[in-house]
């Protein structure tokens, strides 16, 4: 569970870039979190990790956090295997000295089975394609049995199957009572979960899809830079410069 | 010379050069990967100020090397807990520091004349029980340290702010490594000197690193090819009159070369039969 009061947050010597956030997430619930590039985020995921702190009011965090970074964070020149990156869900749990053991390599490898990729637990991270590795970042959020899972933009760059299968999972780990709080640009996408959060370096709206979804309030999250696609229409190529939806 | 053609100071050389090849390979690896290159190079030149001190004082060369080298280690390692920029600026300034220091001991307080070249590359056919001592500690504790810490390393470098939100949050490993990175640039100042300790520490793992992208094939080909080169020095250098630091350095490169060249031909080809 989540619950945010009231929060500001801003980078170490630098200003405040995020205020007046007030939401909570519920075990179970999936909350989408809208707004345009530089909007606040990345940087409220990074809050709710522990790696900012918050310049003004309050967050509770009930729960052990799981977080799936944009993998482009990721070193993809490393030579790790898909396993090994779920290995490292595991190293939060033990004191530093102590490595991961056989328990724990079965456990990652049953991980890799929930996201689909069993049979690529020794292939390179980095030659996977964007959706796999989406997936193994999931499942070494499955590694570390969080029961509030943040997903940093996970679409981005993800074909239609692609996404459909993250979607999917993101489902399936709600629906087992975990939090999911996954920060996106697809308008679309996000009328589909319980809650939407609208971010432009303050707090816009949160509530259920069908309050917060509204014109005036994405024309104030995208500073009018929202695109409308007609019904009928396909889907997933808008953008506008700097700030952008797909409505 | 021996039965089997070898000198007695060249057998002790090879001793030498297995002893800390296992040390040396594995450093190598997580030296490449975590981008340790510079810190390497500045720790072992930092040695040499130490060293200089020691040969003019007359206590053991290194202890001197040893007390100069875990000076900078410290100061970067402090450094580099507060920002990597903080880190980069440390290193540098060690490296230049601790040179001119030796340099200015060397020629106008203790005038050490041509010892300065032994200091600087090495003397490897000169070796004491203590250098092969400190060579054989230096891969037990490089062993040790790879096989407990070796996924904490893996995960900080794979993403440090991913790391720390997993829980990886000690800054204990990473202290650990940058220690033994520093031990290993002294025990290997016998074999090629505070000038040259880059080529056992770094040029065979980054050599090996074209080859493979498996850590445990990059890591044993790494150990496998330090070993190599070193004897292959050793070996040449008694046949050539050359130094044996500078051949096994100069070896170091001609195979990193031929790697790189291989490796980019291989790519080429890939591409335009794609």
């Amino acid at each position: 569970m989540i619950d945010a009061r009231g929060l500001a947050i801003g980078y170490r010597g630098g200003p405040t870039v995020l205020t007046d956030v007030t939401f909570s997430v519920m075990p179970g619930e999936r909350v989408g979190v809208l707004g345009p590039n530089g909007g606040g985020k990345t940087t409220l995921m990074r809050a709710l990790l522990g790696e900012l702190e918050s310049r003004a009011g309050t967050f509770t965090i009930e729960g052990r956090q799981g977080t799936v970074p944009q993998t482009e964070r990721s070193r993809l020149d490393y030579p790790v295997s898909a396993l090994d990156v779920v290995l490292m869900g595991a190293l939060g749990r033990g004191p530093w000295w102590r490595r991961p053991g056989r328990a724990e390599r079965a456990l990652a490898q049953a991980a890799l089975e929930r996201v689909g990729l069993e049979d690529r637990a020794r292939e390179t991270f980095g030659e996977l394609s964007g959706g796999q590795r989406q997936r193994v970042l999931v499942a070494r959020a499955l590694m570390q049995d969080a029961d509030i899972v943040l997903f940093d933009e996970p679409f981005t760059g993800l074909d239609t199957p692609s996404a459909a299968r993250l979607t999917a999972l993101i489902d399936a780990l709600a629906a087992e009572g975990r939090s999911v709080l996954v920060s996106t640009h697809d308008v679309g996408q996000a009328r589909a979960w319980d809650h939407v959060l609208c971010l432009n370096g303050r707090m816009i709206e949160f509530g259920p899809p069908e309050h917060v979804l509204t014109e005036t309030v994405l024309a104030e999250t995208y500073e009018h830079a929202v695109i409308r696609i007609p019904d009928g229409w396909p889907r997933g190529v808008t953008q506008s410069a700097g700030a952008s939806a797909r409505a | 010379m021996t039965l089997i053609g070898l000198y007695a100071f060249e057998k002790r050389a090879l001793y030498e050069v297995l002893l800390i090849a296992v040390g040396a390979g594995l450093l190598g690896t997580w030296i490449v990967l975590r981008g340790l290159a510079f810190y390497t190079h500045a720790v072992a030149a930092a040695a040499f100020p130490g060293l200089v001190l020691a040969a003019g004082l007359g206590f053991a060369p290194m202890v001197g090397a040893a007390g100069t080298g875990a000076l900078v280690a410290a100061g970067v390692g402090g450094a580099s807990a507060r920002r990597r920029a903080h880190y980069d600026v440390a290193t540098a300034l060690a490296l230049v520091g601790a040179l001119v220091a030796g340099v200015v001991l060397a020629s106008n307080v203790f005038h050490s004349g041509a010892e300065v070249d032994s200091l600087l590359f090495g003397s490897l056919f000169a070796l004491t029980d203590l250098d092969l001592v400190l060579a054989g500690v230096a891969s037990v504790l490089a062993l040790l340290g790879t096989v407990g810490l070796g996924p904490r390393w893996l995960a900080t470098g794979f993403d440090a702010t991913g790391a720390r939100a997993l829980g990886v949050r000690s800054r204990v490993p990473d202290l650990v490594l940058l220690a033994l990175v520093a031990f290993a640039s002294v025990a290997t100042l016998a074999a090629v000197g505070a000038l040259l300790a880059t080529a056992l520490l770094v040029v065979p793992a980054a050599t090996a690193r074209l080859w493979t992208n498996r850590l445990l094939a990059w890591q044993l080909t790494s150990v496998a090819l330090t070993a190599a080169l070193g004897v292959a020095g050793v070996w040449l250098s008694v046949r050539t009159n050359a130094p044996p630091g500078a051949t096994i350095a100069a070896l170091g490169g001609v195979a990193f070369l031929i790697s790189a060249l291989v490796n980019e031909s291989g790519s080429l080809y890939r591409r335009r039969h794609a």
